[in-house]
């Protein structure tokens, strides 16, 4: 045991060591503390990029879902992200690196100026973020007690601590290098799993179909699940190209280009881990454990099994890295809905530099500590809540910036109304108020379309200047071919 | 000004009201929607490849493929010296 604590304490000390560094860099600037001085290169991005949306469950999960839901099931869930990431950097990448700012409220705040749009979009970031970071937590302290044998309660209070340190002193530039070495650990650790499998044990192709043979719902998709899958599929396509944590990687990366070719990269290297954990890793563990009451058990119970107390610790180290390298990024943008979206305009006009840096650190102190607090008590069927969380930022965000990015008869009117439309009627179809038989997501998307559809045919058309701006955003580099 | 494409042609090939998108970056974003759409037709999902549903195995194509199309398509746009 102690050598798999050794290896998780020298993996935190790292993380905090990069926040040290980080903040003697970041703390007087806001370019540098939100958007890391906007000169990320494509490499660093790439794994940034994977490591955010790599989460507890990306590890823990996907295995877990296999084991429990079927490889098609799974693979449905993963994929709308990996179709979301490509959406990205087509519609929203290059124009909104052109825009220039920090966040996405900055975006439809400037596309759709109104107070409403200012206030609505945050809250909507910090509920929906808040929920996801309290699912990282319980990951972590899952993870922890399960191999470390610490008091879940314990390695909650010393995961978060970590994060909220690095991320508070550190900033874009801490929670990006600390990306980038948990990037590398949980890839690495995933990829070296199955390749030591498969020299165990033959080739993935034949376990699987020994698993599928054993276990034949491995392999199959029922037909009850097509509507949950195809929500959880919508959720996450509509969700990439406006979650504030990936687009806050577009306005730190170098240039338009680069944001682009990151956001690519990063999927290939994402649906690599996914593949591997399912065909590889799922079935092996379906054969060797074919009563598993907690699927999400599953790749811990292999590694344990399977592998040496040196391994065994690079494994809890990854399932740390895969939680913290998201739940950094989400309190990195919760932080900036506070400090900079709702409370930035009003404080910049008051408060010294050195009064705006403590309430960045602050802000994420505050979230962080309220995080902690519910995750000691966590809400059962977090993972849906979660999941509905991102659905309602979803369904209020994605056509308002999709139409506002693209369509010019886009309107104040129309983003109003679009915003609000969406995320109202994903709300009442998830309370039950509104049942048409679909997925919630999509009778939002759609509400969300026709109110911006309405408003824009029917509102007045917005100022020269500002469609100026807009058409500024869409220009494109001279001597760019044609695709 | 927005830039003609190398072609010459203009960079819009949709409706006036839409700002433009180069040619191929849509036909990348239908082929996406598409093949989502049609992995989910009720008949891929009862074929089995190897023990499993042939919906799978789309959805498994679509996570490498999407990524691969679109760093192809942006390698073919990119700025020439």
């Amino acid at each position: 045991m102690s050598v798999e604590r050794a290896v998780v304490l020298f993996y935190l000390a790292a993380c905090i060591a990069i926040g040290i560094l980080a903040s003697r860099k970041v703390l007087g600037s806001r370019d540098e503390y939100w958007v890391a001085g906007r000169r990320i290169g494509t490499a660093v991005n790439t794994l940034a990029i994977m490591a955010s949306l790599a989460s507890g469950g990306s590890i823990l999960g996907v295995m877990g879902l296999a084991y429990s839901q079927g490889i098609p099931t799974t693979l449905a869930l993963f994929a709308g992200a990996v179709i979301g990431f490509p959406l990205a950097s087509i519609l929203v990448a290059r124009p909104l690196r052109r825009f220039g700012q920090y966040t996405i409220t900055d975006f439809l705040a400037f596309r759709f100026p109104s107070p409403v749009t200012r206030a609505i979009v945050p809250v909507l970031i910090v509920v929906a973020f808040t929920a996801y970071i309290v699912a990282q937590l319980k990951a972590a302290g899952i993870a922890a007690h399960a191999l470390l044998d610490i008091p879940y309660e314990s390695a909650l209070a010393i995961a978060t601590l970590v994060f909220i340190v690095y991320v508070s002193i550190g900033g874009m530039i801490a929670v990006t290098w600390t990306d980038v070495v948990q990037g590398l650990l949980m890839v690495g650790v995933v990829i070296a799993t199955a390749f030591a499998l498969m020299w165990r044990t033959g080739s993935p192709l034949e376990r699987l179909r020994a698993a599928t043979d054993a276990a034949p719902e491995l392999g199959r998709f029922a037909d009850e699940s097509i509507g949950s899958s195809l929500g959880y599929f919508l959720i996450w396509a509509t969700a990439i190209p406006v979650i504030p944590h990936i687009v806050m990687r577009v306005f730190s990366a170098r240039d338009a280009r680069s944001a682009q070719l990151s956001l690519n990269f990063a999927m290939l290297i994402y649906s690599g881990m996914i593949l591997i954990a399912v065909f590889a890793i799922a079935p092996a563990g379906k054969l060797a454990f074919p009563a598993l009451a907690d699927a999400d058990q599953l790749f811990l119970r292999v590694v344990e099994a399977e592998f040496s107390p040196l391994w065994r610790g690079f494994a809890v180290a990854a399932v740390l890295a895969a939680v913290m390298s998201t739940t950094d990024a989400l309190l990195l943008a919760c932080s900036s809905a506070i400090a900079h979206d709702l409370l930035g305009s009003w404080l910049r006009a008051r408060a010294s530099d050195r009064m705006l840096a403590m309430v960045r650190v602050g802000s994420a102190w505050i979230v962080g500590a309220l995080a902690l607090y519910w995750a000691f008590s966590p809400p059962e069927l977090l993972s849906r809540f979660y999941t509905a969380g991102i659905g309602l930022l979803s369904a209020g965000l994605f056509v308002p910036t999709i139409a506002g990015l693209w369509w010019k008869r886009a309107n104040l009117a129309g983003g109003v109304a679009s915003l609000v439309a969406g995320a109202g009627s994903y709300a009442l179809c998830l309370t039950g108020a509104i049942d048409l038989g679909a997925p919630a997501i999509a009778v939002a998307l759609g509400a969300s379309a026709l109110a911006m559809l309405a408003g824009g045919l029917l509102g007045s058309r917005d100022g020269e200047a500002l469609r100026a701006e807009i058409a500024r955003l869409h220009e494109r580099e001279a001597g760019a071919g044609a695709a | 000004m927005v830039e003609p494409n190398a072609d010459g042609a203009p960079p819009t090939c949709g409706p006036r009201s839409f700002f433009p998108l180069p040619r191929g970056e849509r036909r990348v974003l239908g082929a996406l929607v598409a093949a989502a759409a049609a992995a989910y037709l009720p008949p891929l999902r009862a074929i089995e490849i190897a023990g499993v549903a042939l919906f799978g195995w789309l959805m498994a194509a679509l996570m490498v493929f999407s990524p691969l199309l679109t760093l192809w398509v942006f390698w073919r746009g990119r700025p020439r010296a």
